[in-house]
């Protein structure tokens, strides 16, 4: 009568497995749509990063010494790379010239200036949040069981988003994460 | 934008997320934003006839120092779907989410781009470290998150995992800087007066302290008086009080938001002695707003209000003798007053809302995806049948598998 305990246990086990996996695959999923938004919602605060400092460069009503001008229009140009580790060095190159930038402000057109501490913020924010997203998929694939059930084993592994994106007091204090 | 908040707590209730939620609603609908509020209460009635819905009745228990309200099951579910279905948001912002609240429900039902912030301040960690990884599954799925102090972002980090943006709480600057003072405590009529402001029973807010302190002051001051408003027990602290302070201490019970602000702009010196567990330091900013010269104790949360001194005194918390010196150093010295009240109201606007719902606000257009967002309930009904717990959802996800 009945059926073994062993087969029970085996049953249980196995279904146990299923449903944790069922709901694994279901949070990886989710978590890649996550890093897909806010990689697409950091990549456009980005490129309109470097837009802003194209257009600061060509006529930012600051008087630029034209070696500074060139050298800001060729870190704009340069940050269209593709998501490699080239392009958070670009990244880096076009923050570190915008920074520069931080005591003309005062001197800019106040649209574009305000335009240009506003985007800068969001980078901030965007790459915090995008990041965040990444660690959280990290954490969960690098779980024993996920691993050992190769769940999503195949696909790479998102890239953290590392550069520096303080940009001046202003950008600084609204969250950049300097703390 | 279409903005959905939820707060987890009773809305008819004092508490501070409820007046941060109604303050940050209020202001985000004077940009130009339609914003909608769900929230529990413990009477219907009691709610704003337009953009707040009522979320139903809850179950109270202890967090986070006050009150949490536990509330789960269909009921809450189905009325949380209504909300999210009816509301056609492009971002939904949860407070608080961790408790077993309707916050938490949100995170569940919800699809789309959500905003949590995090208020937790005194939370044991020990609960929070048990009960974090049970959640972790629906807190994935908060695309920013926003912590109101370093504090709370070091409790979010430790135990619910991921980072967040410190953006702080908001005071209406104006009201506080401007108005009337308390009739018959005016600045400057009689003796010079501190004041003290909090439940002053609960011993972290350390009015023993003060209380040590006050003999110090007096020996240079002898008309100073004390002014202690706040929630208590007022004849406990009658008889806790020495006799011989007894003329020089005047309770003014509790104060409604107006009388409060009035309060601030009459002491000459406001002081705040805490022992420990602030997350905040809401009361600082409204004293700086109100222009009240600051001593305070040396917490985490008010150094970093007080700019390290540079808008206020910082003493060692729990030290009598070194606060009876900093009161009565200030009140000795009305140059040094003036010029701490004139750098105070200065450095509150950064706190003031118009500048705090902006930083919200950029957030919100941060993970809203271009072109709008919007917000939707998820059809999967098992994932809120029962309370947490990893095996219920997945039931039906693994249904739709099969089915493919």
């Amino acid at each position: 009568m009945g059926l073994p305990v062993w087969t029970i246990a085996v049953g249980v086990v196995v279904l146990f497995l299923l449903v944790w996996t069922a709901w694994t695959l279901t949070r990886l999923r989710r978590l890649e749509a996550r890093v897909d938004r806010a990689r697409t919602a950091l990549e456009s605060q980005l490129r309109r990063r470097a837009a802003l400092a194209a257009e600061v460069a060509r006529e930012g009503g600051v008087p630029l010494e034209p070696a500074r001008a060139a050298g800001l229009a060729r870190a704009a140009a340069g940050a269209s790379l593709p998501w490699t580790p080239d392009r958070e060095l670009a990244e880096n190159v076009l923050g570190r010239e915008l920074r520069g930038l931080v005591r003309e402000l005062p001197r800019m057109a106040p649209a574009l200036a305000e335009d240009l501490t506003g985007t800068a913020q969001r980078v901030a924010l965007a790459r915090r949040f995008y990041n965040d997203a990444v660690r959280d998929t990290a954490e969960l694939r690098g779980r024993r069981l996920t691993r050992l059930l190769r769940l999503h084993a195949r696909r790479p592994l998102p890239r953290y988003f590392d550069i520096d994106d303080s940009f001046g007091e202003l950008a600084g204090t609204a969250g950049s994460g300097r703390h | 934008m279409r903005i959905g908040i939820v707060c987890p707590y009773k809305w008819d209730r004092p508490g501070g997320v409820q007046y941060h939620v109604r303050d940050l609603a209020d202001t985000l609908r004077g940009l130009g934003h339609h914003v909608e509020i769900l929230t529990p209460a413990e009477h219907e009635a009691s709610l704003p006839a337009e953009h707040v819905t009522f979320a139903g009745r809850t179950v109270p228990i202890p967090y986070n120092g006050s009150m949490a309200s536990v509330q789960f099951g269909p009921i809450s579910a189905a009325r949380v779907r209504r909300w999210l279905r009816e509301g056609h948001f492009d971002v939904v912002h949860v407070h608080d989410p961790a408790p077993p609240s309707i916050g938490l429900l949100v995170l569940m039902i919800a699809k789309g781009p959500i905003v949590a912030t995090f208020h937790a301040a005194t939370v044991r960690s020990k609960f929070l470290s048990a009960w974090g990884p049970v959640i972790r599954p629906w807190l994935e799925r908060i695309s920013g998150r926003i912590a109101v102090s370093d504090f709370a972002r070091r409790l979010q980090v430790e135990h619910l995992g991921g980072d967040a943006v410190v953006i702080p709480n908001g005071v209406h600057v104006a009201s506080f800087a401007d108005g009337p003072q308390l009739a018959g405590l005016e600045r400057g009529s009689g003796g010079p007066t501190i004041g003290f402001l909090g439940r002053f029973d609960e011993p972290r807010k350390g009015l023993p302290v003060l209380l040590e302190a006050l003999p110090g002051v007096l020996r240079r001051h002898p008309t100073a008086r004390l002014l202690i408003a706040g929630r208590g027990d007022p004849a406990a602290l009658r008889a806790s009080i020495p006799p011989e302070l007894g003329e020089h201490v005047e309770l003014l019970g509790e104060l409604a938001e107006a009388d409060k602000a009035a309060f601030l702009r009459s002491v000459d010196v406001y002081c705040a002695p805490n022992l420990l567990g602030e997350s905040f330091g809401i009361i600082l900013i409204e004293a700086l707003a109100a222009g009240a010269p600051i001593v305070a104790s040396d917490l985490d949360a008010f150094a970093a209000v007080l700019e390290d001194g540079e808008v206020g005194v910082l003493v060692r918390r729990g030290d009598a003798g070194a606060l009876a010196d900093a009161l009565a150093g200030l009140l000795d010295d009305p140059d040094r007053r003036a010029d701490l009240s004139a750098r105070g109201r200065e450095a509150a606007w950064a706190y003031d809302w118009s500048v705090v719902a902006r930083r919200v606000l950029a957030v919100y257009e941060t993970v809203v995806p271009p072109g709008g967002g919007v917000v939707t309930a998820s059809e999967d009904h098992a994932e809120v049948a029962g309370l947490p717990g990893a095996d219920v959802p997945s039931r039906a996800s693994l249904r739709r598998r099969v089915r493919r």
